[in-house]
């Protein structure tokens, strides 16, 4: 069997793995009671795909055992996902065709379950893609993998959904974008469970662009992960990152942003900014920007910072009128909402922001 | 209305009030003028029960209530309403979806039913336009990129829209120039009736040139030194303040 990585390692120091360890050999029974799956949903109608356990329930796109895609890196977890997926998804969308809307649930029930998950998006094509991880009542190891191609001119939106409350979900998203391509990208991942999501872009023809934005709240004892690297191989691509974490309880988030711009990727265009927010004292966020710039000739502006929320700004929501909780609510939706504009469709943006002050609204 | 006795408050162990005695009266407008550092913001903050500002002894009773047993947004739902010396800029929260947002979490507290969307709008459109304040400048995030004196006329708009039933107001004249002056002014002359007060908390007597006082008292060292008619703003603008803080 393949090595889990280990938390000595420097790239997986904020990872709780323990599930992972403690199911590796446990596979996912077939028949384990569904929860209400329309309930689930962020965007209906939807075609949409289900895999609980890592067994399809329901299929959109092609169901398959699909074979990942070889010529990218080897990673620890994703090749544990390609070597033992029972299923998965193949999602081809033709030159110029626009995909729609896709939604693949995951559904974590017990054990570990493995789903590779592939995107082809031929020249010109679109697709949204909403990816959920959500669970039943058991510890679990949900391990899916995401290998995407986005040709010329192609766009892709990915939402990548965590509401995990038990197991160990772990992700690791690899886009590629030919010349003109775009990817934007928003995770918000709620838990009080253990989380590692990886989102890896290249940036590979010119004029190329990819937003990756994300909320994390850290709830109970979680350990949400999230590591990004985004890679500038060629002249003239951007890269917008934006990360809001808020960590309450015992909760830890965690992200480590990368921007790596290779030696001749000159006029790189590329901002990140990382953000946390501290409900108490207890609880922790580690925000550690990894920027590797090789090019001279590359803008690249990035931030960092760790705060609470501001007592006179909390106080001013007061003295008009909104009980604490809500003031505090709502100065966290303002912190966190910033995230959620790389959707320009209201029709995406606002389920999950709705979704979002839900989760807000609970840890107040 | 409000009755405050012998209050004593604390910022950081320091005592700033020491045995400050003020009552104002339904229909009744009272200024309080001082020196800077006198504790004018710091008696306004107490009242609306800013944390980290203690109270160490006295009282102060609001419409029969003891205002300083309850939690800020109860006072708020009570009817008092402050308007900050520096108002806070708050970003990413929309001062129409806050201000609706505070409006109706007030009238639940008083077991009132919530204003309608179209209601509320309504009332932000008339009370905008005699403020002279912008639709398109309101729905952007709560005092961001406001000018000095549009902060002070935000805080005059809030208060229009909360239709409070005391407004203590903290220097909302500073840092306007004299038309906005005028305006705001105007905005606290409309406010004015017979179950309302005001306490107008000021640095400069012009203030007074348009909204006339019934009472005029002088705060310094914690605590009111001196009380009078309107001529006492007027004697303080001619004598400064050295006289008095001596
Ligand atoms: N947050 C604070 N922390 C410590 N001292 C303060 C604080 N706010 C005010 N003070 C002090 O309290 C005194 C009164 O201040 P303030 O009430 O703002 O005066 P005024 O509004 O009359 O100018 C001053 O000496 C000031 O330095
Ligand atoms: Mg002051």
């Amino acid at each position: 069997m393949r090595e889990l990585p280990s938390r000595r390692e420097e790239a997986w120091r904020w990872a709780d793995l323990r599930l992972a360890e403690r199911l590796r050999a446990v596979p996912a029974p077939a028949n384990d009671a569904l929860p209400d799956l329309d309930s689930l949903a962020l965007v209906r109608p939807a075609a949409r795909a289900v895999l609980a356990g890592g067994h399809a329930i329901e299929s959109a796109g092609r169901p398959t055992h699909p074979a990942p895609d070889r010529s990218i890196a080897p990673h620890p977890l994703a090749d544990i996902a390609a070597a033992e997926a029972l299923a998965g998804l193949v999602v081809d969308v033709g030159e110029g065709e626009d995909g729609g809307l896709l939604e693949c649930v995951h559904l974590g029930t017990s054990g570990a379950a493995h789903s590779v998950l592939r995107v082809e998006l031929a020249a010109g094509a679109r697709l949204t893609l909403v990816e959920t991880i959500a669970d039943a009542e058991a510890d679990h190891w949900s391990n899916i993998r995401l290998d995407a191609r986005l040709g010329e001119g192609a766009e892709l939106v990915r939402i990548l959904r965590i509401e995990t409350v038990h197991g160990l979900a772990s992700t690791r998203a690899h886009v590629a974008l030919a010349r003109a391509a775009r990817l934007a990208e928003v995770s918000m991942i709620a838990s009080p469970a253990a989380v590692r999501a990886e989102t890896h872009v290249r940036l590979e023809g010119e004029g190329a662009e990819a937003v990756v934005n994300g909320v994390l709240l850290a709830s109970g004892s979680a350990a949400l992960d999230v590591v990004t690297r985004l890679q500038h191989e060629v002249p003239h691509t951007v890269s917008r990152q934006l990360w809001r974490l808020v960590a309450a309880g015992m909760g830890q988030a965690s992200i480590a942003g990368g921007v790596a711009v290779a030696r001749h990727a000159q006029k790189t265009d590329a901002a990140q900014s990382l953000r946390g927010l501290l409900l108490n004292r207890t609880a922790a966020v580690n925000l550690k920007p990894e920027l590797e710039i090789f090019a001279d000739d590359v803008a690249c502006a990035h931030g960092c910072a760790v705060g609470e929320i501001d007592p006179l700004q909390r106080f001013y929501l007061e003295s008009r009128g909104l009980p604490r909780p809500e003031a505090r609510a709502l100065l966290m939706q303002a912190f966190a909402a910033e995230a959620l504009h790389a959707l320009a469709d209201p029709e995406l943006s606002q389920p999950l922001a709705d979704r979002l002050a839900g989760h807000l609204g609970a840890l107040a | 209305m409000l009755a405050i006795t012998d209050l004593h408050a604390s910022v950081g162990g320091t005592p700033i009030l020491k045995g400050l005695t003020l009552s104002v009266g339904a229909g009744e407008v009272h200024a309080i003028m001082g020196p800077n550092g006198a504790g004018k913001s710091t008696l306004a903050h107490v009242l609306a029960g800013r944390e980290g500002y203690e109270v160490t002894g006295g009282t102060a009773v609001f419409l029969g209530q003891d205002l300083l047993a309850m939690a800020p947004h109860e006072r708020a739902a009570a009817g008092l309403f402050l308007g900050f010396q520096y108002p806070v800029e708050i970003p990413g929260v929309s001062n129409l979806l806050f201000l609706r947002t505070a409006l109706n979490a007030q009238r639940k507290l008083r077991g009132e039913p919530e204003v309608s969307g179209a209601e509320f709008l309504k009332r932000v459109r008339a009370e905008a336009q005699a403020l002279g304040l912008d639709m398109e400048m309101l729905k952007r995030p709560v005092n961001m990129g406001f000018s000095g004196g549009e902060k002070k006329r935000n805080e005059a708009f809030q208060m229009g829209i909360l239709q409070p039933r005391f407004a203590l107001l903290d220097e909302t004249d500073s840092g306007l120039d004299i038309d906005a002056l005028k305006v705001v002014a105007d905005s606290i002359n409309r406010f004015r009736g017979p179950d309302r007060g005001v306490l107008l908390i000021t640095h400069y007597q012009r203030l007074l040139d348009h909204v006339r006082p019934d009472r005029v008292h002088i705060l310094a060292a914690g605590r009111i030194v001196e009380s009078g008619g309107p001529e006492l703003a007027l004697r303080l603008e001619a004598q400064g303040y050295g006289a008095i803080a001596a």
